[in-house]
């Protein structure tokens, strides 16, 4: 459970308050992220993603001519992973030989969403449905969008 | 001839030397093994190739490769796969006249024309993904 206390004396400056708030809402928001049942943080997403930054920093790490994944991408793919709702099934995190980041939500060969974030701050996606197909892009400065979103509860079967 | 055309029925491999390729729950491929870092993704041909001369090749590969790597397996897929997503597979021997050259690979080949658009790229990437086999390599 999350609680917030409210300081018996707020300062009568306005910035103080609204640091103040700034300051709870990261707290509350950490602390969300840390619950198994809601956030990426406690499901692991964040740490797989530092992993994969670290296994492929430098150029070559597919043995040919893999691009590095950059710290721009690490910072969009993290950005973009803090805009999901709560409650969503963690994806597995890799890497594309052209620098992106990918996360994945996988349920069966039929049952599969492949969303990469690219360099340029870009997300794409590919996904089987069953019996549909579905890609498409996004900008990941946006975070998740609605379509994306169904189409990943779709896969996990998760109903919220 | 390596530099002879491709046929629909020839098996391709595509090195795993990277873990998270490989999905843990059923041991498939996932589609970040196929998307090209460029304009061409390497694979090789089977043809005429044995499995110990196949695991060489891969070897050779991670081998060189800068801290040294382990060669997880390979993603065998058949062309015809490859084709019917509209992409072509074209003949590039590497070092075909010097057996002693550490990446000597006559049978190595390019997947080209793939399309522009990302978004595109991964749809071809997973649908080769789904159909190719990982095989393991058990001297890893």
């Amino acid at each position: 459970m999350v609680s917030i206390a409210i300081p018996s004396a707020i300062s009568s400056s306005s910035s103080d308050v609204a640091g103040f708030i700034a300051e709870r809402r990261k707290i509350s928001f950490d602390l969300l992220q840390e619950s198994n049942v809601l956030g990426f943080t406690a499901k692991g997403a964040f740490q797989k993603l530092d992993d994969v930054f670290k296994e492929c920093a430098s150029e070559g790490w597919d043995g040919g001519r893999a691009k590095a994944i950059s710290t721009e991408v690490l910072q969009c793919a993290e950005r973009f992973l803090k805009s999901f709702p709560w409650g969503i099934q963690a994806p597995d995190v890799g890497a594309e030989p052209d620098g992106a980041v990918t996360l994945e939500w996988y349920r069966s060969p039929d049952k599969v969403v492949s969303v990469s974030i690219d360099p340029d701050g870009w997300v794409y996606y590919a996904a089987f449905l069953g019996t549909s197909k579905r890609h498409g892009s996004d900008y990941s400065l946006m975070g998740v969008s609605d379509d994306l979103l169904r189409i990943i509860l779709k896969v996990t079967g998760n109903n919220r | 001839m390596m530099t002879d055309a491709v046929s629909p029925d020839e098996l391709l491999a595509r090195y795993i030397v990277y873990a998270k390729w490989i999905r843990n729950s059923d041991q498939t491929i996932r589609p970040d093994a196929f998307i090209p870092p460029d304009s061409d993704l390497s694979v090789t041909r089977h043809l005429q190739l044995n499995e110990e001369t196949l695991w060489k090749i891969g070897k050779a590969i991670t081998d060189g490769m800068h801290p040294k790597r382990s060669l997880y397996g390979r993603a065998d897929v058949k062309t015809l796969c490859v084709i019917d997503q509209h992409l072509e597979v074209v003949p590039d021997p590497v070092e075909p006249d010097n057996p002693d050259h550490p990446h000597y690979n006559p049978n190595h080949a390019n997947i080209t024309n793939w399309p522009l658009e990302k978004n595109a790229k991964k749809m071809c990437a997973l649908e080769i993904a789904k159909a190719a086999s990982f095989v393991e390599n058990l001297n890893s």
